[in-house]
């Protein structure tokens, strides 16, 4: 494909059913480096499958997906050694109950030997810094409040020097008030030149800061485009209705 | 009064038939510990592969003998099984403490299995993903992330397996080992008396698991600390 773009992630006719039922119906795209892509569609449509297929949290039925040229479908490719590489955030930020907040960041970067425990801790601090939350390095999860523990699982992810971050409806999970803080780390991040692909509701975030917007319908990507032809022309008859409802 | 004091003096200062009780609570602590070791190491071997196969599928066969092994060593009376051990299986083996520590050892595993099952599937599926989509395979998700926290859960019910354990060891004398039990029995049959004795042994069980329970509180209490 277009190699001059620097494709970091191609996905090819990728389909996925869980019993019979498909959720994902041949979805081919490819992200390059330094894109910031959000992806919306109705609930039950595929678009956080989609998401956990790229890390292979849900294994494909058929398809595959290149991670910088690597098929990680491929059954011989050690996947540990690739989600090394591909952050993850969730929805519900997971975030390790027995350990701190500060382990909460290490474990990864030290267990598979990225780092040495004196590295990983220095790294662990400047995250920290990153996030604000320098004062809570030593206390656990359960203390923190659900924006706190996001900005954690953000800073987690990037203790691994990952080449791209997923987020999984990171902000679904959060009162009102504390959607913003989350949501401006990750507008950071963007603007630090980090590949992005995020599962979002949030339109204003998806608009701001994302460099494209896929609708993903019934397991298909039904219309992707710049955030502004995306909003402000939409073509597709159930997006128009989506975007309807929720703007 | 004055009888009481007599008693005591039979049962307990003549020809040092105290000393029935102490070695007899030595061999009960030596076969409970070493079979709740055997216990723990064998039943988390279990809960691993028969909760792996459940939730990821795989491990057919070993899942397959885990399940036979779970449903026979449940399904059957400890003392028979100990009774079994002892004139069939390890008939070959001439130390009865380490038929005894075997036989309790493989009968506490079988419910330690199933408890600690319970606390692995407990865990949020989404703490196993964090750690997966960090890089950490399948065997360091489970020990630094999973059990830890599977552990935490089921504790109370570890203890409860444990305290049973140690009061189902009183079997022993089945297969003439002078455990605690055999040995305020010995006494009994010695002086004729039968209240002493067996009141003494059932007190120093008593004082046993209390002060395992309150072992067991302590722990429990020190890993809440961290996690409301």
């Amino acid at each position: 494909m277009s190699d001059n773009k620097n494709v970091l992630i191609e996905v090819r006719d990728l389909c996925k059913s869980f019993d019979h039922v498909n959720v994902l119906n041949g979805i081919s795209t490819t992200i390059s480096q330094g894109e910031v892509v959000a992806i919306i569609g109705p609930s039950g449509c595929g678009k956080s499958t989609f998401l956990r297929s790229m890390n292979l949290l849900e294994k494909p039925t058929s398809g595959s997906i290149l991670f910088e040229g690597t098929d990680i479908t491929d059954s011989s490719v050690d996947i540990n050694k690739m989600r090394q590489k591909i952050g993850m955030v969730f929805q519900q930020f997971n975030l390790f109950p027995n350990h701190t907040v500060k382990g909460n960041i290490m474990l990864a970067p030290v267990q598979t030997g990225l780092m040495t425990k004196e590295e990983a801790s220095k790294r662990a601090d400047e995250l920290l810094v990153r996030v604000g939350l320098s004062d809570k390095a030593d206390v656990y999860p359960a203390m923190l409040s659900g924006g706190q523990k996001q900005r954690i699982a953000i800073a987690r992810a990037l203790a691994m020097n990952p080449d791209v971050m997923l987020f999984d409806e990171p902000t679904s999970a959060l009162d009102p008030e504390m959607v913003g803080e989350v949501l401006e780390i990750m507008k950071e991040l963007a603007r630090d030149g980090m590949t992005m692909v995020v599962v979002t509701h949030e339109m204003g975030f998806a608009r701001e800061v994302a460099s494209r917007v896929m609708f993903i319908n019934e397991g298909q990507i039904q219309e992707e485009n710049t955030p502004k032809e995306f909003f402000s022309h939409p073509e597709n008859p159930r997006l128009c209705e989506f975007l309807s409802k929720v703007l | 009064m004055s009888d009481f004091i007599a008693k005591f003096q039979q049962d307990f200062i003549e020809s040092d038939r105290y000393l029935y009780l102490l070695r007899g609570l030595g061999n009960t602590l030596l076969i409970a510990a070493l079979a709740v070791i055997l216990g723990i190491v064998l039943g988390f071997l279990v809960a691993i592969i028969r909760s792996t196969h459940d939730k990821h599928g795989g491990l057919n066969i070993l899942n397959f003998i885990c399940k036979v092994y779970l449903t026979i060593w449940r399904g059957t009376p400890t003392m028979v099984q100990l009774l079994i051990m002892y004139y069939i299986i390890l008939v070959a083996l001439d130390n009865k403490i380490l038929v005894a520590v075997i036989a309790f050892g493989l009968n506490s595993a079988a419910y330690v299995a199933e408890i600690v099952r319970s606390g692995i599937m407990s865990v949020d599926e989404g703490q196993f993903e964090a750690g997966r989509s960090l890089g950490l395979n399948y065997t360091q998700t489970m020990r630094l992330i999973i059990l830890p926290q599977a552990f935490k859960n089921v504790l109370p019910a570890l203890a409860n397996e444990f305290i049973t354990l140690l009061k189902e060891t009183s079997i022993s004398g089945y297969i003439a080992i002078p455990d605690l039990t055999k040995g305020g029995d010995i006494i009994r049959s010695q002086t004729y008396d039968a209240f002493l004795p067996l009141f003494g042994v059932a007190v120093i069980y008593l004082v046993l698991v209390m002060i395992l329970t309150a072992g067991v509180h302590k722990l429990e209490t020190r890993l809440r600390t961290n996690e409301r």
